[in-house]
Parts: structure tokens; C-alpha cells; sequence
């Protein structure tokens, strides 16, 4: 469902990302883990489509389209989640207010009816016990305020009420405690399906114990240096990724 | 009169003779007089003038603005009522207009409203010890002009204790052109007592309007003013708010820009009693060609006061916007708790804003904060919405009209709030009429 060939991506001529391949299929879980500025947060703007990197060579098919071709409100519209790093504070927005909208006007673009306020809180609120989010966040502007584990619950909400056909977690565990992670992780769990793709990044190994993948991929310098299963993500929290500076091997693109 | 000869080469000069003053009582000749003799020392701003920087009226100045005449208003051009039980006082061309305005004798007992010109000629208590008694701007000569040449306007007068539940909305409709206006009023309230006014501004032509109102409000007295600007395109708004704080009282005040080709208000308010808090929300919509200019000044005379200042601009095209901000604080004048904030959203590469934020703080023991931000809309909001499948053009309307609808958010008359948020929708967000 989503093909990443030969991508190259920079910033202001610095090369961020050299040669990506990469491919998820319906129903698979991938991880991408790696040290800060191995390039993979960069990895997830560009599929979620912020315009500030210049891609240089490769491409992103999804779902058998030119992915950087389209604006990011197009690609979400398709079923494409980014579930931000550092989500974003919106004042004056509220919470409620911005996920009708978004979810509507993803409805509208499929041809599906739009929700209307009664059938919107129903679902919204069935969603938030889901993350055990209190039903007070939703008159608040979105993300104002809100703590860094409720940043993150808020994103992982909106997940669940966008229901996307593939979605990106970028660090969503970072500056969790164990009891958010938890739920984060749950909240992902229920919405494993076999015709859903997730791509988790993340800096360290705990997560993949609650959400655990199917393929686990070491980035390191822009590039994919290993690819194995979750044992993978294990022995690097063994051994440090030390190992793969050391001794860099080249990507066994085992799904390509 | 000799004051007035002084002034005879001022294009002002043919003013002061068809003024319906002579039955002034003393207290308002004496303030005419004053008004003239200071106008006269001030003259027109300028540029070169440190609080005319940023803010042209040369091409205000070049031009002579007789007094204007009363002239009949039909009622579809006044404003919708803020809520149905407001109590309506409209005056065109700065002058009452009794077949415009609702009845005044039902009003709750220890409330007493009236127009400047009947208490003048009644000599009512509230106007000969309160008129001109409000802190002043000195050096702002629009204070002056009106003071010389105010023609009616209204007299609030709250007793002590007594409570006005339903808002009072003053009209001042504009209609012509190269003409003035100068309206004026009073607003007193004793101690304990409490009011909502709202002060809206409008009008028809090329007109310049001059009003000036005075807060005097004394202890434990809960004010709340809302004054929106929404003169024709082509208007001249050059007004001032003056207000006096006593001990514990409160006034939260609201004030929206959203007309003329160049306003400005130039607020002062004295916090000259322990406890005195007050807040002042600005809010200017200001669109291509026009200007909108706020000078505020609060002064902490006494202990434990709070001022909170939250000046906002969304600028359109080729448009300017002007925040002067000043928080004094005197020696004495310890525990006090101010701060200072004016955000300008740009919308264009051609608007420009200035901000002056300024502190004299005499006072070792105080809380004062101020900032100032000019900036576009942020892109890290804007790609948030649409990575959620916003479209940019609903994601920029939502943001804009987020940006300005949180001046609303401490605005508690349900009415008014609705109005106004109606005309953000209408202007900023308009797919989601």
C-alpha cells in the first residue's frame, strides 16, 4: 500500500535522506527505529507532505498513486495519519470543533455522507474512553495546554476517529510514562486490521513490546542499514546501535 | 470669548460660532473654554510628533469639517440590537434622535439615563460633579476638540447599589460629507453599582467624528463597555475613553475596529484605589486602505491593582495598525499586576504593523508583563489541519477566524458575543455561514 523507492531528500543541500527503500503492505506493522537525526521523523513529513524538503531523486506510491504528487489534505483524504511528533497548539480552535471538521471534510471527499453534531459526539465520545481521554479535552482549542502525554493521546484520537487506511506514528511514545503508553498502544492495537498499514518510528525499543511489529527496520544516516523482525528491535536494545556504526552492513530489503 | 478668536485661522474656527451653547451652564462653558485654549496649543498633529510617528493625518488635516446638522435616520439603517431587552439611545450627527431611541421612564429605580444636553440644562448632580473629571490624555488634542465642541450625548448615572441588568446601547450614526460629529458621554456609577454599555459607531459618507466618553466608577462598581467602531469606509475616527478607577471596582471593556479609512482611540484609565482591576480587549479587522490606531496608557496610583491589556489586528492588503501601550506604576503603587499584549496576524505582504509596548514602573514590588508579536499565519497550524484532510483555504479561514474569535471569549454579553461573531464568520470564514 505504500512504496518507497531509491528516496532522496534534502534541506537547504544537505542530504537528509539517501536512498530509502521501503514497502508496507495492507495489514503490516512496520517499525523504524534508529538515533536522533538518522533522518526519521524527516521520513514521516515527507509522507505526510510538508513542503520544506526537497526531494531529489526516488519517489512514494500509495495505494498506486504519485504520493508527493499531492497535497497533504489530498493524501489524508485517501486514509493517510500522521500522528505528529510534536503536535501542533491551535488557540481558539476547539478540539470537538476541528475533528468534526476534519472528519467531515475527508467524508465529503470520499462521497459519504457528512456526520452531523449528534452522530458526530457519539462517535467521538466511544472513541475517547478507547483512549481514555476525559470528554473536558474536547472543548478545549486543540492541543493548548495540553500536556505532552495528552498531546499524544490527542493524536492517537484523532486516529481513531479518522480511521485511516495507513497511519505514521512518528516518536508518539516519546515522554510518555508507562501507564500512557499503555493506552496509546491499545489504541493502535484496536485498530489493527488486515487492511491496515502502521509505519511506527521510534527512538527506543519499549514501545514495540506493546504495539509489536511485523518488520523492523535500523536507520542510520539516512539509510536503512538493517531489516529484521521484532527480535531485531530487541538485540538493538541490547547491544546499541553502536553495533551498526561500527559495522555497517547494506539494507537486506526483505519486503521490496 | 477672546479664546476663540485665537483659532479663527484653524480650519475649525467656523465651529465654534454655530455651537447651541449659550445656555451652557458655567461648568460647560468653562470646559468649552478650556477645550478651545488647549486645542488651540496642541493644533493638528503631525508626523514629526513622536505619537503621530506612525499615523498620517495630513490628509485629514488639509480639508475643513463644519459642524454637523441633525438629519433623519430611517431605522433599517441602525445596527441589530445586541439582545432583544437592550435599552437603544441613538443620536445622528452627534445629536439625540428621541423617535430612534427606546422609552426612558421605565428604567430600574437608582438608574438614571439621560442625554447630555437635559442634564445640562437640569444640572444634574451626576454631570456637574463628574463631566471632565476623568483622568485626560494632554497631549492628545482630540480630547480638546471635543471638550470645545461636544454637542449631546448621554449621562449614566448608576446609584450606589443598584444594578442595570439589561445592556444600554448608544447609536451614534454618522451621515454626510466633510462633516463632524462630537458626541459625548458620561458614564457614573457609584458605589456597588453595576452596568453594561455598549457604544457603537457608524455612519454614511466622508465624515470625521470625534466622541469621547468618561468611565467613572466608584468603589466596588462592576462596569462592563463595549465600544465597536464600524464607521463608513471613508470616515475619520478620532476618539478617546477616559475612565477612573476607585477602590475594588472593575471594568472590562471590549473594543472592536472594524471601519473608517483612519481611527484611533486613545484610551487612559487611572486605577486610583486598592484592588482596582480593569481589562481592555482590542480587536481590529482592518482591511486594505485603512488604518486603525490604539494609545493606551494605564496608570497604577494605589496598591494591588491589576490591568490586563490584549490589543489584536488581523491586517488585509494595504493596511496599518498602531498599538501604543503604556503601564505606569508609582512608587506607591505596590502589588500591581499588569500586563500588555498586542498580536498582529498579517494577512498580506503590504500591512504593516507597529506595536510600542512601554513600562515606567516606579514601583519595586509589581508583576508587569508585556510582548508584542507580528507574524503570518503559522504554517506548522496550517499543515497540522490540512495533514488531517482540511482543505488550505478552510484551514486559513479557520485560523484567522480562531485568532480573532478569542477576543470574544471573556465577552459575556451572550447578545453581543453572537453579533459579533456573526461578522468574524462573515468576514474570515465564510463557508461556514
Amino acid at each position: 500500500m505504500l512504496k518507497i523507492e531509491n528516496l532522496h531528500v534534502s534541506v537547504e543541500d544537505t542530504e537528509i535522506l539517501k536512498g530509502i527503500d521501503l514497502e508496507i503492505r495492507p495489514g503490516e506493522v512496520h517499525a523504524i527505529m534508529g538515533p536522533n537525526g538518522s533522518g526519521k521523523s524527516t521520513l514521516a513529513s515527507i509522507i505526510a507532505g510538508r513542503d520544506d524538503y526537497e526531494v531529489s531523486a526516488g519517489g512514494i506510491q500509495f495505494l498506486g498513486e504519485d504520493l508527493l504528487e499531492l497535497d497533504p489534505e489530498d493524501r489524508a483524504r485517501m486514509g493517510l495519519f500522521l500522528a505528529f511528533q510534536y503536535p501542533v497548539e491551535i488557540p481558539g480552535v476547539n478540539n470537538l470543533y476541528f475533528l468534526k471538521a476534519a472528519l467531515n471534510a475527508q467524508r465529503k471527499a470520499r462521497g459519504e455522507d457528512e456526520l452531523d453534531a449528534m452522530e458526530f459526539w457519539e462517535l467521538v465520545t466511544e472513541r475517547m474512553r478507547r483512549v481514555q481521554m476525559d470528554e473536558a479535552f474536547l472543548k478545549r482549542p486543540v492541543n493548548e495546554g495540553f500536556s505532552g502525554g495528552e498531546k499524544k493521546r490527542n493524536e492517537i484520537l484523532q486516529m481513531s476517529v479518522l480511521e485511516p487506511r495507513f497511519a505514521v506514528l512518528d516518536e508518539t511514545d516519546s515522554g510518555l510514562d508507562i501507564d500512557a503508553l499503555k493506552t496509546v498502544a491499545d489504541g493502535v492495537n484496536a485498530m489493527r486490521s488486515p487492511e491496515r498499514g502502521f509505519l511506527v518510528i521510534t527512538h527506543y525499543q519499549r514501545l514495540l513490546d506493546y504495539i509489536v511489529p511485523d518488520v523492523v527496520h535500523v536507520m542510520m544516516d539516512g539509510r536503512i542499514v538493517r531489516t529484521g523482525d521484532k527480535d531485531l528491535a530487541k538485540a538493538l536494545e541490547a547491544e546499541g546501535y553502536a553495533l551498526f556504526r561500527e559495522n555497517p552492513e547494506p539494507a537486506i530489503a526483505q519486503h521490496a | 470669548m477672546a479664546e476663540l478668536a485665537d483659532i479663527l485661522e484653524h480650519p475649525f474656527q467656523a465651529e465654534f460660532q454655530k455651537l447651541p451653547g449659550r445656555q451652557d451652564p458655567a461648568l460647560i462653558q468653562q470646559l468649552r473654554q478650556s477645550g478651545v485654549q488647549r486645542f488651540t496649543e496642541l493644533g493638528l498633529p503631525h508626523r514629526r510628533q513622536e505619537a503621530w510617528r506612525f499615523t498620517d493625518l495630513s490628509a485629514f488635516t488639509g480639508h475643513q469639517y463644519p459642524l454637523a446638522q441633525p438629519v433623519p435616520l430611517a431605522a433599517d439603517r441602525l445596527p441589530v440590537r445586541s439582545s432583544a431587552d437592550a435599552i437603544r439611545l441613538v443620536f445622528v450627527n452627534g445629536y439625540y434622535s428621541p423617535s430612534l431611541s427606546d422609552d426612558l421612564s421605565a428604567l430600574p429605580h437608582g438608574v438614571t439615563v439621560t442625554t447630555l444636553s437635559a442634564a445640562a440644562i437640569e444640572q444634574t448632580d451626576a454631570l456637574t460633579s463628574a463631566l471632565g473629571q476623568a483622568p485626560t490624555v494632554a497631549d492628545y488634542p482630540f480630547v480638546a476638540l471635543n471638550d470645545a465642541l461636544f454637542t449631546d450625548g448621554v449621562v449614566v448615572h448608576i446609584a450606589a447599589g443598584a444594578v442595570l441588568e439589561t445592556p444600554l446601547e448608544l447609536v451614534y450614526h454618522t451621515h454626510g460629507q466633510a462633516i463632524a460629529a462630537y458626541p459625548r458621554n458620561l458614564i457614573v456609577l457609584e458605589r456597588g453599582a453595576q452596568a453594561t454599555v455598549i457604544e457603537e459607531h457608524q455612519g454614511q459618507g466622508r465624515y470625521f467624528t470625534c466622541p469621547q466618553t468618561e468611565i467613572l466608577l466608584a468603589d466596588a462598581a462592576v462596569c462592563r463597555y463595549h465600544k465597536l467602531q464600524q464607521e463608513a469606509d471613508e470616515a475619520w475616527h478620532l476618539g478617546s475613553l477616559r475612565c477612573y478607577l476607585s477602590r475594588d471596582s472593575q471594568l472590562s471593556a471590549h473594543l472592536l475596529s472594524a471601519g473608517g479609512r483612519l481611527s484611533r482611540t486613545e484610551i487612559i484609565a487611572r486605577l486610583d484605589g486598592e484592588g482596582a482591576d480593569c481589562e481592555f480587549n482590542g480587536l481590529s479587522l482592518v482591511e486594505d486602505g485603512q488604518l486603525v490606531d490604539y494609545h493606551a496608557c494605564m496608570e497604577h496610583a494605589k496598591p494591588h491593582g491589576s490591568s490586563r491589556q490584549m490589543f489584536k489586528s488581523i491586517l488585509n492588503g494595504k493596511s496599518r495598525a498602531v498599538f501604543d501601550g503604556l503601564i505606569k506604576v508609582v512608587e506607591q503603587a505596590q502589588k500591581t499586576d499588569a500586563s500588555q499584549t498586542c498580536r498582529n496576524l498579517l494577512l498580506s505582504r503590504q500591512a504593516l504593523a507597529n506595536a510600542n509596548p512601554r513600562l515606567e514602573i516606579l514601583a519595586d514590588d509589581v508583576k508587569c508583563a508585556h510582548g508584542a508579536t507580528i507574524g503570518y499565519l503559522d504554517p506548522d497550524a496550517l499543515f497540522y489541519l490540512r495533514s488531517r484532510g482540511i482543505s488550505e483555504a478552510e484551514a486559513h479561514s479557520m485560523l484567522v477566524f480562531a485568532f480573532a474569535n478569542e477576543q470574544l471569549e471573556s465577552l459575556d454579553s451572550p447578545g453581543l458575543r453572537q453579533r459579533l461573531e456573526a461578522l468574524l464568520v462573515e468576514r474570515y470564514y465564510p463557508s461556514n455561514l
